[in-house]
């Protein structure tokens, strides 16, 4: 399910069958011209990866919006500030939770974060609507479905 | 003077603000109305749009196997391609029939044999929720209905399919 209005309808009557979180991890940086070009197709390909693998299991794993930061900021502050996120969220009946990014400075800090983390390739550049990248991506958002589903 | 023409600009200016506020209101109740109006038109031109899947009949066999194909969606104002897939299959009758992966219950996509545990039915990974080969749901498993079925014709050898539809009870 995503974060919409019609999605939280469903939501509310159906959330014991909800119990996978999903949460886009985006880095940001407006500042330097060299990498907002890379920065924000990595930005489109995650986009790209959240919505199929929504798609995929649509009924047990909700999507959530993205949580931003600054690319270069503390990532120990932002690991507090996540742990807020799901404290709240554990108000609800989850059970697994999923980060995923193409930011690999989360690795240092695999550990401290509550939950699993998916790593989505990083692709440089490219189209995304060329026949190499969508087949890319889609076998990517295969596996990574398979991983999830594997702790259900 | 001065200070009198300042004043009248700075009411006037607040004048045109509150009417920009208002107008926008009025915009917000405004657009649900349009929205109704204009939605039976819009929703007629998107029936009966057939898309060639790229599959030749003679390639569907009784096992169903996965398509996808592409359409341009419009959502609102914003239109998007999605992809769509549907599962392929011809019947006991040799009658082609394309069912939608999604789950009834509340929509992951189903696989057939996705499970080693129930061959020769589809599988939806998120509740175990099964459905047979006609796409008629497991009675006791989480779904309530059967899987849609799409719209589909057979032109110059190749599969085309429309929207998924609800099945009608035989
Ligand atoms: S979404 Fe398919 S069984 Fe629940």
């Amino acid at each position: 399910m995503k974060w919409t209005k019609m999605d939280m309808e469903k939501y509310i009557d159906a959330k014991e069958f909800v119990d996978t979180l999903l949460i886009p991890l985006s880095p940001f940086k407006m500042g330097d011209d060299t990498s907002l070009e890379k920065d924000a197709f990595q930005q489109e390909v995650l986009h790209l990866f959240v919505h199929e693998i929504e798609q995929q299991l649509a009924g047990r794993l909700l999507l959530i919006p993205s949580y931003m930061y600054l690319k270069d900021a503390d990532k120990e502050a932002e690991v507090k500030r996540i742990q807020l996120f799901l404290e709240d969220a554990q108000k609800q009946p989850i059970e697994h939770v999923f980060y995923i990014t193409f930011d690999a400075s989360w690795r240092k800090h695999e550990n401290e974060l509550q939950g699993n983390v998916l790593w989505v390739p990083s692709i440089q550049t490219g189209d995304l609507k060329s026949k190499e990248v969508q087949s890319l991506i889609g076998d990517q958002v295969e596996q990574l479905s398979e991983y999830i589903r594997s702790y259900w | 003077m001065s200070e009198k023409k300042q004043q009248v600009s700075r009411r006037q200016f607040l004048n045109y603000t509150l009417t920009g506020v208002g107008g926008f209101m009025a915009a917000g109740m405004l657009v649900p109305m349009l929205r109704m109006a204009v939605d039976p038109v819009l929703q007629t031109s998107e029936e009966g749009d057939l898309k060639s899947v790229d599959l030749s009949v003679d390639d569907i066999t009784n096992e169903p196997q996965l398509v996808e194909w592409k359409i341009d969606q419009v959502d609102g104002w914003y239109e998007s391609e999605v992809t769509k897939s549907a599962w392929v299959f011809k019947d006991d009758n040799g009658d082609i029939i394309a069912h939608s992966p999604v789950c009834k219950h509340l929509g992951c996509n189903v696989t057939w044999e996705g499970s080693e545990k129930y061959p020769n039915e589809y599988f939806c990974p998120c509740h175990d929720g099964r459905y047979y080969k006609d796409g008629t749901n497991v009675p006791g498993t989480p779904p309530l209905a059967p899987l849609d079925e799409f719209d589909q014709k057979v032109e110059n050898g190749m599969l085309y399919l429309g929207k998924a539809k609800p099945r009608e009870e035989a």
